[in-house]
């Protein structure tokens, strides 16, 4: 013990004359600071109003807490709520909530915020979250009831998103459309002190937090007195910034960087499973898509093992359907799982009458197999595009690559010019279904373009006649079953989150708790000493 | 004379930018995609869209559209951003110190350097000196900014851990994007400098300065180099357009904010108030510069001053 | 090769420019490069889309001797490709740039009053545009693609060569071969289609020489940022911008388009410089 803390001494003495050697050209970790890089889908927030914003950052669970917190098993734990209960009909939901909690400007968290605070989703584009409720009741200054127009099995996923966050009401209510820009007031373990937008966030320690949930193993203030998120386009830069020292901690570590992170004696490397997957859409309105044998071949020529071992070096894991591996949802018949069957694919492409040609690409009626192949311009996925394009030429698809801008790529798929697409979503929740197969979203965000009865009728049935958990799950494994049985789109990659720290300035808890990097593990990060 | 010239371009401006703004409404409705579909989010119905659109005035005629948006910049007003969610003016003078800052130092860089340069090559004709000038600028005028920045992050940031990688924090985060940018801008100065000197030099005047017997360094410091600077200070004002919003690559790669940044960023987004706003914006500052430029010009011509004595 | 031969094709001016050694090297350069990128499809060592996953990022060595990329590809075949993606982009953006300029710096010049006023208005404010902005805004409109990319480098250069015409148009209408053809009964568009165009155009198209430098380099931007050439094709900047991620990794992805896109500019530039020179035409081409 006493060596090691000599060694320490004097490996931060040599730091500290590397330190003034550097002149304060290199910003290190000073006392209680540590500099975040945000990860690139976390970009490009406008403000931090959980309630009006559809963007929201990590930065954002750090300066808000929420009723209950999510795990990455699925499970849903107290926070501000120590207990609740959902009657047998699920047309009401009674939460006990945590005494003595403050928000950062000293106003009092009880009942009335609760039942002030749900009605203001009203009229936002965050107001689904909150749809099922009909009511909110004060039972008593630290009992509420909500009253439920439906049973929504989906609450407590609901209340644990970034979304509901609970904001201060008396300064929510007085800075109007103008909150969260310079001003936002939660129970969190930081208090927002500057943000820059599209640049950095700065948080500083609240010190009378003493609520965290048992998420954290601090049950305290949290260790580190300021943080500063940054937000920096270019993942590799980031990445150099990691290097250089410029920040303490890279969320979102892209799959390339990780095997020379990895060799660096000072960086401390987590991966958690992943909240998304990448798929390949297939629309099944464009010829030859319209026969369901080519889009069975086309997803059959997809190779997931090459996918993840050669591409993302074995992080990360295969996609064999639509959803993550957490969700239940997904644990559908064997038989309709999709993975890598050449030959069969090869059979099937034979069989709808598209043989072979002379330049490996199949032909029929005189013209070749060539089809769009259109992808984000996103360095990630334009890289998984091009592998995907050697696959499918493997069975004699020729496919041809256009890069598009987010915007004009969702103009496109709008105006179904698509036929075959590389895409990703991040959203750790069943009902993703819904968003990317419902009929009533043809083009965008059902790029698959399809639509028949009977998935709407198993949609509908899904998302709003489950009346418990349990049977909101088996509604959406069916579901999933009949949208995997036609076919209409090719899962390819299961990414992980990752996230790199510098040994050197800070610590990180080895075990993450949630599905995301969040205030959970934030507030048990500390500076090394 | 210069006077009534300057007042006559002054109030030109107004009938051109009307017209410009026509041309940029329409160049920013014509884009495919609209801003909407940056707001909603999963789980949010059809409807919602419909709501959305309306609440933005997105389903009104694009000339409805058009006189709203011309009458709230005539009342000063640039709008709100949809996805950016706050003032356009506040967007812009968030961003526009970061571009003054980098342009404004890369160009006084670059003027600096180039000038001296510029007389270094004038002066050592025909020798190395001119020749070594002449390779720098061909160097200069010919490496894609964002490569040359790439290669100043591998060795300045990375390698000798001068200077920070990325961001706009302190003086530290501007010396390697300056230098980017001015390294590219020293090439176009030295060259203009150059011609200046060669062609001030066969004036008469300066034919008649060294008849009087004028030591070469008097001429070259009171006479030349005052008239090689009025094509730099044109440049200057005709360049007031890249100063402000040219660096875009620079900014990418070194994660800096700026005009150029804010309006890519807007333009991948389809947040229209905000294109339209800082493309307007831009078009005036430079037609301003373009009229500074000329008017300059007009006033420091040595043959006009001459002239008027 | 007869005297009589070589008499008549050094009074051909273009070869005039070969007459220094400086000259002889970038001509040759630019010679060798035209080449490669017209013989590219037979002449690259490997298959410039064949995936390698198992070989990807491997260092320059044989027989990749510029290393290869993320994807296992040969970077030398890519480099060598990419020139023909490259010139080809940059010379028909150029090319379409100086024929519309031309046509409408004639014309401005030549009609002069609001006309001229109004092009020149236009002309000048795109000229003070970055270049970067309007081609990336253009190549928003009209989508991604090579084709794209072509009309936005030829619209952002448009206004340079719009300038230079007219004022060489300007200068020549002054002079009196002209006044005596107008004098003489010809029409307009004859005086400006066979006597003022024809004497602009050297000028003009030296300067069309110099702006392909500028050309690639633009070109080489919008494929950084992703636009341009689609993938699999290779182009030098869209080889640089898949190589971003990669400078750490394999900085060779990167180092290599880049010299290429550097020394073709280079070589362009000394060559422009050397034609200048031998027309002798250094007072018109700056304007």
């Amino acid at each position: 013990m006493r060596n090691l803390t000599k060694l320490n001494l004097l490996s931060r003495s040599a730091m500290l004359s590397v330190g003034i050697i550097a002149m304060g050209f290199s910003s290190m970790a000073m006392a209680g600071e540590a500099t975040v890089a945000l990860p690139a889908s976390e970009l490009g927030a406008t403000s931090y109003d959980p309630i009006r914003s559809s963007n929201l950052n990590a930065a954002t669970s750090l300066i808000y807490d929420r009723l209950v917190e999510q795990d990455a098993d699925q499970s849903f734990h107290p926070h501000l709520a120590v207990s609740w209960e959902e009657s047998a009909d699920g047309l009401s939901w009674t939460f006990k909530l945590r005494d003595g909690v403050k928000f950062h400007d000293g106003e009092v968290f009880n009942a009335e915020t609760i039942a002030s605070w749900i009605p203001d989703f009203k009229d936002t584009e965050n107001a689904f979250l909150v749809a099922a409720i009909e009511k909110v009741e004060v039972v008593d200054p630290l009992t509420v009831r909500f009253v439920m127009s439906r049973p929504e099995p989906n609450l407590l996923y609901n209340l644990a998103s970034t979304f509901m966050g609970i904001p201060g009401q008396k300064s929510y209510d007085s800075l109007g459309e103008d909150y969260g820009v310079s001003t936002a007031v939660g129970t969190g373990p930081f208090k927002l002190t500057k943000f820059e937008i599209g640049l950095e966030t700065v948080v500083t320690r609240n010190d009378d937090y003493a609520w965290p949930s048992a998420l954290s193993t601090n049950q305290g203030a949290a260790h580190l007195e300021t943080v500063t998120f940054r937000e920096i386009p270019d993942q590799s830069t980031a990445f150099l910034e990691l290097k250089t020292g410029g920040i303490d901690v890279l969320m979102g570590v892209p799959t390339d960087f990780l095997p020379i992170l990895k060799a660096e004696e000072n960086v401390g490397v987590i991966t958690m499973a992943g909240t998304g997957i990448s798929y390949m859409p297939i629309n099944t309105t464009s010829a030859p898509f319209d026969d369901i044998k080519v889009r069975q071949a086309t997803a059959l020529a997809i190779n997931q093992k090459a996918i993840l071992e050669s591409v993302y070096k074995g992080v990360g894991s295969q996609a064999n359907h639509f959803l993550i591996d957490t969700l239940p949802a997904g644990d559908v018949n064997p038989k309709l799982l999709v993975s890598f069957d050449a030959a069969k694919s090869k059979a099937l492409l034979d069989e709808a009458g598209w043989a072979m040609g002379d330049d490996g690409v199949r032909m029929k009626d005189g013209a070749p197999l060539q089809v769009k192949l259109f992808t984000k311009n996103d360095s990630d996925l334009k890289r998984l595009t091009q592998v995907v394009q050697a696959q499918l030429k493997d069975v004699g698809i020729d496919a041809v690559i256009t890069v598009f801008d987010s915007s004009t790529i969702r103009d496109e798929y709008k105006k179904n010019n698509h036929q075959l697409a590389v895409r990703s979503y991040d959203w750790n929740n069943s009902d993703i279904l819904e968003w990317f197969f419902s009929g009533t979203r043809l083009g965008y965000p059902n790029v698959s373009m399809w639509t028949d009865e009977k998935s709407e009728m198993l949609k509908d049935a899904a998302m709003t006649k489950s009346s418990t958990s349990a049977e909101r799950i088996a509604n959406f494994k069916a579901y999933h079953e009949h949208l995997l049985s036609q076919h209409l789109f090719a899962p390819l990659y299961q990414p992980a989150q990752n996230i790199a720290f510098n040994k050197d300035t800070v610590t990180v808890p080895d075990a993450i708790r949630g599905p995301r990097f969040r205030s959970q593990t934030f507030v048990d990060i500390d500076v090394v000493k | 004379m210069i006077l009534k010239y300057s007042i006559q371009r002054l109030l030109m401006i107004i009938p051109v930018s009307l017209a410009i703004s026509v041309v940029i409404f329409l160049i920013v409705h014509l884009l495919p995609g609209d801003p909407i579909d940056n707001l909603i989010r999963v789980g949010s119905s059809p409807e919602d869209r419909i709501a959305l659109t309306a609440k933005y005035g997105l389903d009104q005629s694009l000339f409805e559209q058009y006189f709203l948006w011309i009458s709230q910049i005539m009342t000063g007003d640039f709008g709100q951003a949809i996805v950016l969610r706050r003032p356009v003016a506040d967007l812009i003078a968030q961003n526009l110190p970061y571009s003054l800052q980098l342009g404004g130092l890369a160009f006084l860089f670059s003027s600096i350097v180039g000038l001296i340069l510029g007389i270094v090559a004038w002066a050592s004709q025909k020798t190395w000196g001119e020749q070594f000038v002449k390779g720098f600028i061909l160097l200069g005028s010919t490496v894609p900014g964002f490569w040359l920045a790439l290669l100043m992050i591998l060795f300045f940031a990375v390698n000798l851990g001068w200077f920070p990688v990325s961001g706009a924090r302190d003086w530290t985060a501007l010396v390697l994007p300056v230098l980017t940018i001015g390294f590219g801008g020293i090439a176009l100065v030295a060259r203009v400098t150059r011609v200046a000197l060669l062609e001030v030099g066969r004036e008469d005047f300066i034919t008649l300065l060294h008849a009087k017997g004028l030591s070469r360094p008097t001429i070259l410091f009171r006479h030349l180099i005052p008239h090689a600077l009025l094509p730099v200070v044109t440049i200057l004002a005709l360049r007031i357009g890249w100063i402000l919003g040219g660096a875009v690559t620079v900014e990418f790669v070194f994660g800096r904010p700026g005009l150029g940044s804010l309006l890519i960023r807007a333009l991948g987004q389809r947040d229209y108030p905000v294109v339209q706003g800082s493309l307007l914006m831009l078009a005036l500052a430079v037609m301003i510069g373009t009229l500074i430029g000329d008017i300059a010009q007009a006033a420091m011509d040595p043959r006009i001053r001459e002239a008027t004595k | 090769m007869t005297s009589a031969v070589w008499n008549k094709l050094s009074g051909f001016a273009p070869f005039r420019a070969f007459s220094s050694a400086i000259g002889i090297v970038a001509g040759g350069f630019l010679i060798l490069l035209l080449l490669v990128a017209f013989f590219a499809p037979w002449i690259t060592p490997f298959d410039v889309a064949a995936q390698n996953l198992a070989n990807a990022n491997a260092a320059p060595g044989w027989p990749h001797i510029m290393g290869t990329d993320e994807f296992g590809r040969d970077v030398f075949s890519r480099v060598l490709y990419g020139a023909r993606t490259s010139l080809s982009v940059s010379a028909t953006a150029i090319a379409i740039s100086v024929s519309v300029g031309m046509l409408l710096g004639a014309a401005a010049g030549y009609f002069g009053g609001l006309f001229e006023r109004a092009v020149m208005t236009v002309v000048d404010l795109t000229w003070s545009f970055p270049d970067i902005l309007i081609a990336l805004i253009f190549v928003a409109i009209i989508g991604p693609g090579l084709t794209s990319t072509t009309f936005a480098i030829a619209i952002a250069y448009l206004a340079q060569f719009t300038r230079l015409t007219r004022a060489q148009i300007v200068r020549l209408k002054s002079e009196t071969f002209v006044e005596a053809t107008i004098n003489l009964g010809a029409t307009p568009a004859h005086v400006v289609l066979r006597h003022l165009l024809p004497n602009a155009l050297a000028p003009v198209i030296v300067v069309g020489m110099l702006a392909v430098g500028d050309g690639i380099v633009l070109e080489a931007t919008l494929g950084f940022f992703g636009l341009g050439a689609q993938p699999p094709t290779p182009s030098w900047g869209a080889m640089m911008s898949s190589g971003t991620a990669q400078l750490f990794i394999s900085p060779w992805v990167i180092i290599y388009p880049g010299v290429a896109v550097a020394a073709t500019v280079i070589a362009v530039n000394l060559f422009g410089d050397e034609l200048v020179r031998a027309l002798d035409i250094r007072d018109r081409v700056r304007s």
